[in-house]
């Protein structure tokens, strides 16, 4: 029941996102790209930390295997 | 007529409320997404050092936002008190979106900023992180409504002069909000807070490096700072092109002043790389140029040119020609609204209203206008090029000094080697200014290159003013300034201060010692 309420919410958010894209891709183009950009650039630095926890990760686990 | 100390008083009380308050803004923008950015790693991957940063800055967003909402509210009072026939005359089209700008800092932000900082004991994992996701996204919005307000002032589309209520009225919302001047400006503007953010985190973090202490926190909170980082500066700058091309356009005259160009040139025209203007001579001195790059920037093309100010003045002085009757029109409509020979009159000429409006300074009978005032009206179309040539520059300097910067620490964050190029680490903690100087540099530019006007080629900034007294005027600039910079005061104190104490420690774990990644990757909790 609960994945199917996020599916939901997912869904909705997916059209919304998509209607906005449809009104501001004609007169907004500027303000499309900002939402887009943002979001890639949230996700870009989250990813960015993640890596650097696999990064450590890895680096503790061949100085383990070295000892 | 308005008293011309009076005018500049409060044109400096403005100007000088308003850079204040920039100072607080933008890190509120930035640091808002980067939150977000924490708060979603934590939230997917369960690790707590990804809580623990987003709590230790979300203080440190907290205390700047705080002091920035302080600082905004009394800016916008001035509207009312030093700039009364501004908002009267335009109230209707600017009143909107900076209600709407109210709305969304008071109900939108204000109300999850609260939930974001009391509600980790309180909602889940996932309701906060919305929480945080929508105090992002209110301020950015929030700050959209006072640029849609800003961007009218520059390209005022969407709204018409009527002759019988005196003053401007919307005509199309659609084409204000979505002129593209306040597209660019918005997303220049927001997207030049995130470079301020990540420049911040970027520096506070090397600052804990250089000390080693909350290692791990600081490494991450780099390495996500500078990511984010690099991406918006690219970001800035591009969108910095967008508004130098729609300035080409709708504002020329800030052009010309931007780029110090007195006389057209012909394409491609060079790009004044250094330049001393002297406004009086209408010259530069002691000029470096880059060759064809100028018709490059403002045309996208290498045979297309922009107007010098000697071709802009000409203009000017047409239209101020062309603006005499329209302002005798509106005289004689707002004795006697019924009669149609002055509204027809008013009709044909009313593009160069504002063009009358200037010139009315140095002729206040405008049928007794010398051609001497019509040049000295003119005259006025111009910024003071010195001012905003170098501001331009400064701030194109910073931004692409920040790209290397950014550049740099993804590279060494990437590498995992940051920790140990300790003079980078410094370089990186005197960069934190840079950002914040490179904002109010911005605002010069745009503000100053918009003079003679408050809006542009319509409402001039002499008639724009309250009539207060100088010793008014004089009294409210020193309390104005008092204030503003005791909130400043207290800004850096509650800043340094939270800054020194560090990140709340979760049994003192990671204080001065480097605590590896994988000691972090515990269990999910929350
Ligand atoms: C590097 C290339 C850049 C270019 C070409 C550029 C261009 C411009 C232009 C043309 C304006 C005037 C807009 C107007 O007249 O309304 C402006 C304003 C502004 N710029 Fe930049 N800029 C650049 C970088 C930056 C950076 C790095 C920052 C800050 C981190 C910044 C912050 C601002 C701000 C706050 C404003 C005033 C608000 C606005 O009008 O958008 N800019 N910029």
């Amino acid at each position: 029941m609960r994945t199917f309420l996020y599916f939901l919410l997912f869904m909705f958010l997916a059209g919304v996102i998509t209607i906005l894209a449809a009104i501001l891709g004609d007169e907004g183009a500027w303000y499309f790209a900002w939402l887009i950009g943002t979001a890639m650039l949230v996700l870009v630095s989250a990813a960015g930390g993640a890596l650097l926890d696999a990064q450590e990760a890895s680096a503790a686990a061949a100085g383990r295997e070295q000892s | 007529m308005i008293n011309g100390t009076v005018v500049d008083l409060s044109r400096v009380q403005f100007a000088a409320t308003a850079l204040y308050h920039f100072l607080f803004v933008p890190l509120t923008l930035g640091l808002s997404f980067l939150l977000a950015a924490m708060e979603t790693v934590y939230v997917t991957t369960g690790k707590p050092i990804y809580k623990q940063m987003a709590q230790f800055w979300g203080k440190l967003f907290m205390i700047n936002f705080a002091l920035g909402v302080a600082t905004g509210l009394t800016m916008e009072f001035q509207f009312g008190t030093n700039w009364s026939f501004y908002s009267s005359f335009v109230g209707d089209i600017f009143g909107a979106p900076l209600a709407i700008e109210g709305l969304m800092a008071f109900f939108m932000e204000s109300t999850f900023v609260g939930l974001m900082v009391f509600g980790w004991e309180r909602l889940s994992k996932g309701q906060h992180l919305a929480a945080t996701w929508l105090v992002a996204f209110g301020s950015n919005l929030s700050a959209l409504w006072i640029l849609v307000a800003n961007g009218f002032m520059q390209d005022p589309v969407g709204a018409t002069f009527d002759p019988f209520t005196m003053r401007m009225q919307l005509t199309s919302f659609q084409k204000l909000i979505f002129s593209p001047d306040v597209q660019s400006k918005f997303v220049h503007t927001s997207i030049a807070g995130y470079v301020t953010a990540a420049v911040f985190v970027t520096g506070v973090s090397a600052f804990y490096l250089l000390r080693k202490r909350h290692v791990p926190l600081a490494k991450r909170s780099l390495r996500m700072a500078a990511l984010f980082g690099v991406l918006a500066t690219i970001g800035v700058i591009t969108l910095g092109d967008a508004l130098g091309f729609v300035a080409a356009r709708v504002q020329p005259t800030k052009l010309a002043a931007m780029e110090g160009l007195w006389k057209a040139q012909a394409a491609p025209m060079p790009f004044n790389l250094i330049a001393f203007p002297s406004q009086t001579e209408q010259k530069n001195d002691g000029v470096v140029q880059v060759p064809d790059l100028l018709s490059l920037l403002v045309t996208h093309s290498l045979d297309r040119t922009v107007l010098g100010v000697d071709a802009l003045e000409r203009q000017a002085r047409r239209r101020i020609e062309q603006g005499i009757p329209a302002v005798q029109a509106l005289r004689v409509l707002a004795r006697d609204p019924t009669n149609a020979a002055a509204l027809a009159k008013f009709t044909a000429h009313r593009r160069d209203l504002g063009y009358g409006f200037l010139l009315q300074r140095y002729a206040p009978d405008l049928s007794q206008a010398t051609p001497a005032q019509v040049r000295a009206a003119a005259r006025d179309t111009i910024p003071p090029v010195a001012a905003v040539f170098w501001s331009f520059r400064v701030m194109v300097g910073l931004g692409l000094l920040m790209l290397a910067f950014f550049v740099l620490a993804a590279l060494y964050s990437l590498h995992n080697t940051v920790q140990n190029k300790r003079w980078f680490l410094k370089v990186a903690v005197w960069m934190i200014p840079v950002p914040f100087l490179a904002n109010e540099c911005g605002w010069l530019v745009a503000e100053l290159g918009r003079q003679p006007w408050t809006v542009f080629d319509v409402l001039p900034t002499w008639m724009s003013a309250s009539t207060h007294s100088v010793a008014y005027m004089v009294f409210s600039l020193i309390g104005f300034l008092g204030l503003y910079s005791i909130f400043i005061v207290i800004e850096l104190y509650l800043l340094v201060r939270a800054i020194r104490l560090g990140p709340a420690e979760p049994g003192g774990a990671g204080e001065g010692r480097t605590v590896p990644a994988a000691a972090h990757g515990g269990k999910a909790e929350g």
